[in-house]
């Protein structure tokens, strides 16, 4: 292994106690972080019973247990099972995820219109339950995944595979009839007896996965093969082809599941991917151009993609903020206008938990989370969190960057990518800087798939992470160029 | 793959930063601006969760000090939310407004409540750094305080006379030398308090059964209703006959038959109850002071349409754009060449449409030398640490006439309440009056075939030698002017004026 001749040509065998520092796992930083993390959700609980009802809530006791207790549980899974991993990751995705319940308990406490007997659209009296015991089988799926998957590598074994299954995940929504696959308007789901799935959040583990080994298997003649026109790289022809597939395979969810942000993701997630894999700019100008041409194309085909380019461009004024039914032509800018009055009520400190109006907004709970947050914290505690995301995409990219083979390194850089690029895509939507698209808020959206994706996520990343960290292994006696390397 | 890698953590990095940029943006920089936005209805609500700037009236003049409060906001009984409460409720509700869950009110019951939102919400961009301390220290948010140019003496009396006769009326009075507005009534009216409701159904119907009244309580009569102006309309036509040189002074001999015939048509303009004036060609202020029909028809048609008009916009006719700042619905003096049209519209009849609101100004005009003062409601603005952010400065609207001309014009207004033929003098002298008066009356036909009962008009000033207060009243349906519209305008003087 490279590992070995690396380390053993590194000075270590001159002096092999002075090479033996043990590299730290910082599990106690994790655990203080931890700490930490549940410290501030369960103030931000309590806050918002104060802000609420004058006094702290029912279940302060009970579900901050539950929280702390599952938050442990996924902690000591990680001492024993990735013991080098990062040790940021779980308390800021702890964090986030805590958070999220909090604001949802504190709009199902609110209640549509901020009447308390008036449950909120698509919330109910046990929505806060849920949201918990998805962050419970969310918790769990990150703990599978670390018993599951030892080695990274291993994944590179099912590349097309989980690339079929991915696709297929994708497809489903645009093959069922609408009654089993829309919610919300929105034909992106799976609805199975009282439940309803949102596969598109699996897919994208799935095709980070397909992509990661594909590309490693290609990468060179994706690079390398082809003519140079004008200072640009063009690859093959041929080699074309499995862009062209991913390019039409986010068109077509364009046009199906009239979902322009899952299709970004999945786009982007591609291009980032290639491109980590050649370093050629050729295939990001390529990628960026075929999605710009598609998405102009589908503004001028689709009145749905207009409209939101319309709501948009133009929130309170030419998209009218009401519309009745009777006003067929009429764009309606309702939902964004009033994230952004309540982003503006809230200002630079934010009104407190409990203390503003972020059910006003429809679907505060999932993809206007956000700008409930930004209404309530302020725009102190917007940046806070965007900074918490921002730190944990760079700790995904610190581990890609750490590692050494090349399949997990273009795994982690994928899916650390694509968490930055699902943030941008939903939070510059709510907040008006880029058209608005419906993708889940990662950790903090209502809702049991992007959690258990999420989480899911966040344990490959920390396997990854492990496997970058982890010291190589040491030599067991010094016997000039023979060596005896301890067996795993 | 290393290299590539950190340029895609510069594309992060660049995302986030986006975002971060553009959330400051929405919260620190466009917050105020979003605060105003259509359909927030974060900011109606949070009405009650702040306490919303009070209306204050009968401060010490171009200062803050003392007053009477109209409109309040006061911590209902859970102690968490405030609601809106007019200790005079229906009194002011012309001027004020109500304040409700929805918003304040608009349109034709629109008041300070609506003109100054922003001021009595806080939300003003003036206000914005005093929010900014407040927000910092952690005090509640506080709505400036509008002190209002209303006397309470004035206004009391107002609605005590128009409630009193009980027919649909409105009163306003002005400070001519200022254009402050020293009363504005109208009746029948709303109370403002049934507003105050948080609970929406309530409010719903209570404004529905205030709408469907075929009174129409929430109609401001005074700014927002229009009435044939009748032969008050003769104040602009005598200007206009003096400022043009048609007639040389009130003396100037005027032909007055008792039945004008109408070139080109078969109508014959006709004096009231068909009687004679004078001996046909008596002096105008003769005419003017028992209000000879005839005499100013002529003279109409002497002067001409455009011209009339000409001095009808001096006087404030005809201008869309006049608030105070309560948005005032335009008097009309319509465009007539016709002669038989511009005979009616000269002594107020035809087309012609006044609001209370500009019969005030046609006697604030006279009294303040021939120029009309832009009237204002709004004294000044107060913010919660009572540094002042608006304060009035009166303005010139028009100089409508010259004084030469005003000086003329009240001597015939003086005639009209003095002489004891003139049509108020029954009703307003100086020995009733306490106050020497001067003024025109009016009684307007109007309905189909001028069918309806007479609307009784009244426009004056006091005292005539200098002149504090000038009045307009219109009564619908109320018969002659100076029976039914000069003893409201008495009884405001004399509140006014502190004559017991």
């Amino acid at each position: 292994m490279t590992a070995v001749a690396t380390h053993s040509g590194a000075g270590a065998a001159a002096d092999p106690a002075a090479a033996a520092p043990m590299p730290r796992g910082r599990r106690s930083t994790e655990l203080l972080m931890l700490v930490f993390a549940v410290g501030v959700v369960l103030a931000a609980y309590a806050s918002a019973g104060l802000g609420l009802n004058g006094k702290l809530p029912a279940g302060l006791v009970e579900y901050g247990a539950a929280f702390a207790v599952l938050v442990f549980v996924a902690h000591i899974a990680v001492r024993r099972l990735a013991p080098w991993a990062d040790p940021l990751m779980l308390p800021l995705a702890a964090l986030l995820n805590g958070l999220g319940i909090v604001m949802i308990y504190r709009l199902q406490e609110a209640g549509r219109g901020g009447n308390p007997g008036n449950v909120i659209t698509t919330m109910n009296t046990s929505t806060t339950l849920y949201q918990v015991v998805y962050s419970a089988a969310g918790i769990a799926a990150f703990i599978a995944v670390l018993v599951v998957i030892k080695e990274p590598r291993i994944l590179q074994r099912y590349t097309y595979t989980l690339g079929a299954l991915g696709l297929v995940l994708l497809a489903i929504p645009a093959v069922l009839p609408d009654s089993l696959s829309v919610v919300n308007g929105a034909k992106v789901w799976i609805r199975i007896g009282g439940f309803s799935i949102q596969p598109g959040e699996f897919a994208k583990l799935a095709l980070a996965i397909f992509f990661a080994g594909y590309l490693v298997a290609k990468r060179d003649v994706l690079a390398l093969a082809g003519r140079r026109v004008l200072g640009i790289d063009l690859p093959r022809a041929r080699d074309l082809g499995p862009v062209l597939i991913a390019w039409g395979a986010s068109l077509l969810i364009l046009i199906f599941e009239t979902d322009i942000g899952t299709s970004a993701l999945f786009f982007g997630l591609f291009v980032a991917m290639i491109y980590i894999a050649t370093q050629r700019t050729s295939w990001l100008l390529i990628g960026v151009g075929l999605f710009a041409a598609g998405t102009y194309a589908a503004s001028k085909l689709s009145s749905h993609v207009g409209a939101r380019f319309t709501a948009w461009l133009h929130p309170l004024t030419h998209a009218n903020v009401f519309c009745t039914a009777a006003q067929v032509h009429c764009v309606s800018s309702y939902q964004l206008a009033q994230g952004l009055y309540g982003m503006g009520f809230g200002g630079i400190l934010g009104t407190g938990l409990g203390h503003g109006q972020p059910y006003v907004t429809p679907l505060a709970q999932s993809d206007f989370i956000i700008t409930a947050f930004g209404e309530e914290l302020g725009l102190t505690g917007l940046m806070a969190i965007l900074l918490i995301f921002g730190l944990l995409v760079q700790r995904g990219l610190r581990a890609a960057i750490g590692v050494r083979d090349p399949f997990s390194k273009l795994l982690a850089g994928g899916l650390a990518f694509v968490l930055a690029l699902q943030v941008f895509v939903i939070v510059g939507g709510v907040t008006g800087l880029i058209p608005l698209t419906g993708v889940t808020t990662p950790f903090m959206s209502q809702g049991g798939s992007s959690l258990l994706a999420s989480w899911a996520m966040i344990g490959l990343l920390m396997r990854i992470s492990d496997t970058a960290r982890r010291p190589a292994p040491q030599s067991i006696q010094d016997e000039g160029m023979t060596q005896i390397v301890r067996a795993r | 793959m290393n290299r590539a890698m950190l340029r895609l953590s510069l594309a992060c990095l660049v995302m986030f930063a986006l975002l971060l940029i553009n959330v400051t943006y929405v919260q620190a920089f466009k917050a105020t601006s979003l605060a105003s936005g259509p359909g927030n209805v974060r900011i109606f609500d949070e009405q009650f969760q702040y306490k919303r700037g009070s209306i204050v009236v009968g401060a010490t003049a171009g200062g803050t000090t003392g007053g009477t409060t109209i409109a309040e906001s006061r911590l209902g009984k859970g102690g968490s939310t405030y609601h809106r409460y007019y200790p005079f409720g229906p009194v002011y509700a012309p001027v004020t407004g109500y304040d409700s869950i929805y918003g304040p009110s608009v349109g034709g019951t629109a008041g300070i409540e609506e003109a100054e939102n922003k001021e009595l919400a806080g939300t003003d961009p003036r206000l914005a750094v005093h929010n900014l301390i407040d927000l910092v220290t952690g005090k509640p948010r506080l709505g400036a305080t509008v002190y209002l140019t209303i006397s309470p003496k004035a206004q009391q009396a107002a609605y005590n006379a128009l409630k009193a006769q009980g027919r649909p009326a409105a009163a306003v009075a002005i400070d001519p030398k200022t254009g402050a507005i020293l009363a504005m009534a109208s009746f029948p009216t709303f109370n403002p308090n049934r507003y105050a409701t948080l609970s929406g159904r309530r409010l719903n119907k209570i404004d529905l059964a205030y709408r469907k009244d075929s009174q129409q309580p929430l109609l401001n009569r005074a700014t927002q209703a229009t009435f044939p102006p009748g032969s008050s309309f003769k104040v602009v036509t005598g200007s206009a006959a003096f400022g043009t040189g048609k007639v040389a002074s009130p003396q100037s001999t005027v032909p007055a038959p008792t039945n004008l015939q109408l070139p080109g048509t078969t109508h014959v303009l006709i004096n009231d109850d068909n009687e004679a004036c004078g001996d046909g060609h008596p002096q105008l202020i003769y005419a003017f002071t028992i209000s000879c029909n005839t005499a100013f028809g002529d003279l109409g048609m002497k002067l001409g349409g455009s011209v009339l008009r000409a001095y009808a916009n001096k006087f404030g006719f005809n201008n869309p754009n006049l608030t105070v700042p309560l948005p005032v619905t335009a008097s009309v003096f319509p465009r007539v060449s016709n002669p038989d049209f511009t005979a009616f519209s000269a002594i107020g009849q035809f087309d012609d449409e006044v609001t209370p609101l500009q019969e005030a100004m046609l006697s604030a005009t006279i009294a303040n030398d021939g120029t009309l003062m832009t009237p204002y409601l709004v004294q000044q603005v107060q913010a919660p640490d009572l540094s002042v952010v608006q304060s009035a400065r009166p303005s010139v609207l028009s100089r409508a006439v010259s004084s030469q001309v005003a000086s003329e014009m009240k001597t015939m207004m003086i005639s009209v309440t003095q002489n004891p033929a003139g049509t108020a003098y029954a009703t307003a002298n100086q020995g009733i009056a306490g106050v020497e008066i001067a003024g025109k009356t009016g009684t307007a036909q109007n309905g189909v075939n001028n069918t309806n009962l007479d609307d009784a008009v009244f426009t004056c000033f006091a005292p005539a030698s200098n002149p504090a207060i000038a009045v307009g009243v219109i009564v619908k349906g109320g018969g002659f002017g100076a029976a039914a519209a000069a003893p409201i305008a008495v009884q405001i003087i004399r509140a006014y004026l502190g004559i017991s």
